[in-house]
């Protein structure tokens, strides 16, 4: 059938295509119904080619009728730190930690109650991670191995004679280095000590808080302010009873004028309230707990993953070039604490824990930790054993990073842990079955087992095989 | 002339020899004798050497030769008359070879039946040759129960005192032997070295484990590394030591191992092999615990082979219509 109109019609425009048509309608386009979808030629004859006609399966997914999580929920039940567990029992007879027995041979092998003010305080300070199992037992307790007991002695050697314990806690993975510095700053606590921590070293290092040159310094520093603000919370919390009863000594030169005898848990407040100050207040902060004119504690410092702050950072210089970690004026602030650079004139400990679990790739802390576990005449006493650790031989084909390599000076201990005895294992096995989460008698051929299964007694893992691996 | 019953040897009876000694005279029969086959030697004693098919006059150029009518030198002193007979009386029967060797047993047996035999199950070990090796060898369709017949023979035989044992006996006895006795193939007893060592070697899917077993107090090395740093999990660090812990032997011995090949679960379930195995060695008597632990039989499942026309082993590709 021949179209209605023809080619040549088709030169002149049609009126409807005239767009002045459409003003004389007086339906607003939005409300026009949409057109109807032309129906689909394909509702009889074979299905064409590429459309799948048959459905096999019948049933179709059904939607989940829950909630999804928040923003930030998932992340934080991950990171959500248990303490406790109501359903584990609570165990009669176990020693709270305390001053007199830290020390003590009586509580080698045994697990010691952490107390409940002292929990508040550690929470403060950031030293439960997760995945530590806190959350299995009634409430926090730690095993006293004979590493415990010897940080114990090492500190009040350290508290008599004013003088810096430097050390380095190293070891395979789930051996017990971020526990042993939560032992470390509880007993700092109990001592009361002021305690200043870095509860993971990837934070100051991965980029994640913002970042800024410090004039007057050469090579240039970087200060991280927001980090540095909570730093100081963590501080001022943590040590509040002690730092309300230090006041001020020193005169210092800061953006905002404070009083003379100013209590040091204000002057920490005025660098949390102000990120811009921070930084100069905790100078002055650090300053005035290390002044020699007034009477000051000693003061415990501790960073756990080490690797992060011991290699480039992923922040950028303005020639974007990659910033040394060191050159982050609160990772130097540590670093020449450990190295010996600076020195702690009121006595104290910097102690760092190193990673195995989240580890970059630092040769240089690598071959330096390994130079010092492996050589013959090692400083620590405590190196009787052999290091579990491969022994690492210098590459030439490397590039080692000179700063790190100095960092660790002669002057730091380099501790291994290593797997547990039998009987600290028993101890610890022993406090599982009493908290009712081992239902097993405890006897010598039980804890031989586990202690074999655990890799010879590595703490992390017996916890794996004996309480965490009987989930049904 | 005794010349059909020189010794021949076994399964090689097709020596073409002319017999005339009649049956009676036998005296003994050599096994497969009738695969002598007899020539069939003409009235006159001639030996027809091929026959003459071909009639035409024209082919006769590239015909055979007549016969020769004339006796051969070397048949000069055969009489004229000698009719030649089968080589084994058996010859007419429908398993000549069989029959043979089974009445050759039988004599066998009849000769040194009076000889003192061991007590059931004292004799050597031997593996006799199957039905199907049996009849390959004598080309006769064979019964299963006859052929047991000549076994039940040999296993008398086999019986008699090894240090009486005839030479005849022996050699009559060994062709029945299988080329290869299963029953020598002993693994090489383990024992424990100078150093209180035993290596004991485990095998499971593609992986390879060698175990050196110590008197100890449960530590223990694999390739160099401990439990923890192979096996991240817990279920494969107690395979690896399944043994040891099954029978409650943790605590007594260390555990030095390689392994290597395959996978997590092979490498464990390769030392839990291989951790039985020199157990065995150190404390024998742990044998029945071991296997009712499971890590005493190699576990021989390897790996299914892809098939054409499959994904996988046995996974089909999905169904399209077309």
């Amino acid at each position: 059938m021949a179209s209605q109109s023809c080619w040549r019609c088709l030169l002149r425009c049609p009126p409807s295509i005239y767009p002045g048509n459409r003003l004389f309608s007086t339906t607003p386009a939005v409300l026009a119904k949409p057109l109807k979808a032309k129906k689909s030629d394909q509702a009889f004859g074979a299905p064409k080619k590429g459309v799948k006609s048959l459905r096999i399966k019948k049933k179709v997914a059904g939607k989940s009728t829950g909630k999804p999580p928040a923003p930030g929920e998932r992340k934080a039940i991950r990171k959500r730190i248990v303490l406790s567990n109501t359903n584990a029992l609570e165990v009669k007879g176990m020693q709270d930690l305390s001053n007199e027995n830290m020390a003590d041979e009586e509580v080698r092998g045994t697990v010691v109650g952490l107390p409940g003010p002292l929990v508040d305080r550690l929470r403060a300070v950031e030293a439960f991670r997760t995945g530590q199992g806190w959350g299995l037992f009634r409430r926090p307790g730690v095993l006293m191995r004979g590493d415990s007991l010897e940080i114990a002695k090492a500190l009040e050697g350290v508290e008599s004679e004013k003088k810096t314990l430097r050390r380095i806690y190293t070891g395979e993975r789930r051996s017990g280095k971020s526990v042993i510095l939560l032992q470390a700053i509880s007993m700092a606590f109990l001592k009361d000590w002021v305690v200043v921590t870095i509860p993971e070293g990837q934070d100051l290092t991965n980029a994640h808080t913002e970042y800024a040159p410090l004039h007057s310094t050469t090579p240039v520093q970087y200060v991280q302010r927001a980090y540095t603000a909570s730093l100081l919370s963590r501080i001022s919390k943590a040590n509040a009873p002690i730092l309300s009863n230090l006041k001020t000594s020193l005169s210092h030169k800061l953006p905002i004028p404070i009083p003379r005898d100013t209590p040091l848990s204000r002057l920490a407040d005025l660098g949390v309230r102000d990120p811009d100050i921070a930084w100069p207040i905790f100078q002055a902060l650090w300053d005035e707990l290390t002044s020699t004119q007034a009477a000051r504690p000693p003061i415990m410092l501790t960073l756990d993953g080490l690797g992060h702050t011991m290699r480039d950072s992923q922040y950028r210089d303005p020639a974007f070039k990659p910033i040394h970690a060191h050159d982050l004026a609160i990772v130097r602030h540590f670093v020449d604490l450990l190295s010996g650079a600076r020195s702690l004139p009121n006595g104290g400990a910097v102690l760092a824990a190193t990673s195995a679990s989240n580890v970059p790739s630092t040769p240089s802390l690598a071959l330096a930790l390994s130079q010092r576990l492996h050589s013959t005449t090692t400083t620590s006493s405590q190196q009787q054993t052999l290091s579990r650790l491969k022994p690492i031989q210098r590459n030439p084909f490397i590039a080692y990073d000179e700063r790190v390599l100095q960092s660790i000076t002669p002057s730091v201990d380099i501790v291994e842990l290593q797997g547990l005895s039998r009987e600290e294992a028993r101890g610890l096995m022993e406090y599982y079955a009493a908290s009712g989460m081992l239902r097993h008698k405890i006897d010598e051929s039980f804890v031989t087992e586990k202690w074999t299964i655990a890799g010879g007694g590595v703490v992390g893992e017996l916890e794996k095989a004996s309480v965490m691996g009987v989930r049904v | 002339m005794r010349a059909a019953w020189l010794p021949t040897k076994f399964g090689l009876g097709s020596q073409l020899l002319p017999l005339w000694v009649p049956f009676s005279q036998q005296t003994s029969r050599h096994p497969y004798s009738s695969l002598l086959r007899a020539i069939r030697y003409s009235r006159r004693g001639t030996i027809i050497e091929s026959r003459q098919f071909v009639t035409s006059l024209t082919r006769r150029g590239i015909a055979a030769p007549e016969i020769c009518f004339e006796p051969k030198d070397s048949q000069k002193g055969i009489p004229g008359h000698a009719r030649v007979v089968p080589a084994s009386p058996s010859y007419f029967t429908g398993k000549p070879e069989f029959t043979d060797n089974l009445l050759f047993l039988q004599d066998l047996l009849r000769k040194y039946q009076t000889l003192p035999v061991v007590q059931p199950g004292q004799a050597p070990r031997v593996a006799w040759k199957t039905l199907a090796q049996y009849r390959l060898v004598v080309g006769e369709p064979v019964k299963a129960s006859k052929y047991h017949k000549i076994v039940l023979l040999l296993q008398r035989l086999n019986h008699i005192h090894p240090s009486l044992l005839p030479e005849d006996v022996k050699s009559a006895i060994a062709p029945y032997k299988r080329d290869v006795n299963p029953h020598e193939n002993v693994p090489n007893q383990r024992t424990v070295d100078r150093f209180g060592r035993v290596i004991g070697v485990g095998r499971r899917k593609s992986s390879t484990a060698r175990v050196w077993l110590v008197e100890g107090d449960g530590e223990v090395l694999i390739n160099g590394k401990p439990l923890v740093g192979v096996f991240p999990r817990v279920h494969d660090r107690e395979s690896a030591i399944w043994a040891l812990k099954a029978t409650g032997r943790i605590d007594k011995y260390n555990v030095w191992a390689l392994v290597e090949g395959g996978g997590t679960t092979g490498q464990a379930e390769a030392l839990t092999l291989g951790v039985a195995r020199a157990l065995l060695v150190h404390e024998p008597s742990l044998k029945p615990a071991l296997r009712r632990a499971g890590c005493v039989t190699r576990d021989p499942r390897r790996v299914e082979r892809k098939k054409p026309g499959k994904l996988k082993a046995r996974k089909m590709p999905a169904w399209v219509k077309r």
